[in-house]
């Protein structure tokens, strides 16, 4: 494998330092490009009291490309599906390599404060969410407690 | 924000088996610093990498006008006292006073080969996301 491009070390290092407020991200010790992340729920938010796993990976070519990352807690969101893929701008085709490991994940907690069922991908969730509102709510507070809690 | 139920079928659920299978498709894989000895690789969008060989000629076009716009954006020596800027945020490694580095209509700075590689991709300033063909444009006209 090739050497560790600068710009990740720097990275770990700074997110290191400076932690996120209610993010945690730590680097596999077998592959420094491969980050254990823990996102706390938004106060506020039906996910609010969990902490969701995610898995945060940098691609051979980053930061040209965007980091590949999923939730592996089981979340209730209409922007998350059930494979813990996250449907994200920023991830997609409004990448910039001048966001970074800590910008992304600030923009996955934004998201868990504000669901946006209107560009949906999981469709189930994202209908229930417009139809009915505080059923889906109620959901993900369910999930919430049921995968995000004591774990 | 949208397009993301488009092509998610057949994607891996294990991120580390995604990205392996996704550099056998590119045929060998893509290392910033050694790539441009190989084959090269163009991105007629920025998710989507080629060969040369495997291009449209729609799409040999539109990489051939962006490679000639690219020519205009300057060179100049980084200089302390008028870039606040004082890394690259590509590579996050600071720029050295003396040191060339290529500026966006925006006024934007970064290492000539950190930002080649990405207007290669995407025309945009990856700090202010201005698309830098229609800044090139204006400043045309108003010139």
């Amino acid at each position: 494998m090739a050497a560790l491009p600068r710009r990740i070390i720097k990275e770990t290092q700074r997110l290191m330092a400076e932690p996120v407020p209610g993010i945690s991200a730590v680097p596999d010790e077998s592959n420094a490009r491969y980050f254990h992340v823990i996102v706390t729920g938004p106060e506020d938010s039906p996910f609010e009291g969990g902490l969701f796993k995610l898995e945060l990976f940098l691609p051979e070519d980053y930061p040209m490309s965007a980091p590949k990352v999923r939730f592996i807690t089981k979340i209730y969101h209409p922007n998350i599906d059930k494979l813990g893929r996250i449907c994200l701008d920023i991830l997609k085709d409004k990448w910039s390599p001048a966001l970074q490991i800590r910008t992304v994940l600030l923009s996955i907690q934004a998201l868990l404060s504000a669901p946006n069922p209107d560009d949906p991908l999981a469709n189930d969730v994202a209908e229930l969410w417009k139809i009915n509102e505080i059923e889906a709510i109620r959901n993900a507070k369910e999930w919430t407690r049921k995968y995000a809690m004591d774990n | 924000m949208g397009n993301c139920l488009k092509g998610t079928s057949n994607e891996d659920i294990s991120l580390l088996r995604e990205n392996e299978r996704s550099s056998e498709q590119q045929i060998e894989p893509i290392q910033p610093s050694s790539y441009r000895d190989r084959t090269p690789v163009f991105y007629p969008t920025p998710n989507d990498g080629r060969p040369a060989n495997q291009l449209t000629e729609e799409e040999q076009v539109r990489i051939a006008r962006r490679i000639g716009l690219m020519e205009h954006l300057p060179i100049l020596a980084y200089d302390d006292s008028i870039n606040k800027n004082k890394e690259c945020v590509i590579c996050m490694i600071e720029f050295k006073i003396g040191e060339e580095v290529r500026y966006l209509p925006c006024m934007h700075v970064y290492h000539v080969s950190c930002i080649d590689d990405w207007l290669m991709r995407s025309f945009t300033c990856p700090s202010c996301m201005e698309p830098v063909d229609a800044a090139l444009l204006t400043s045309y006209d108003t010139n």
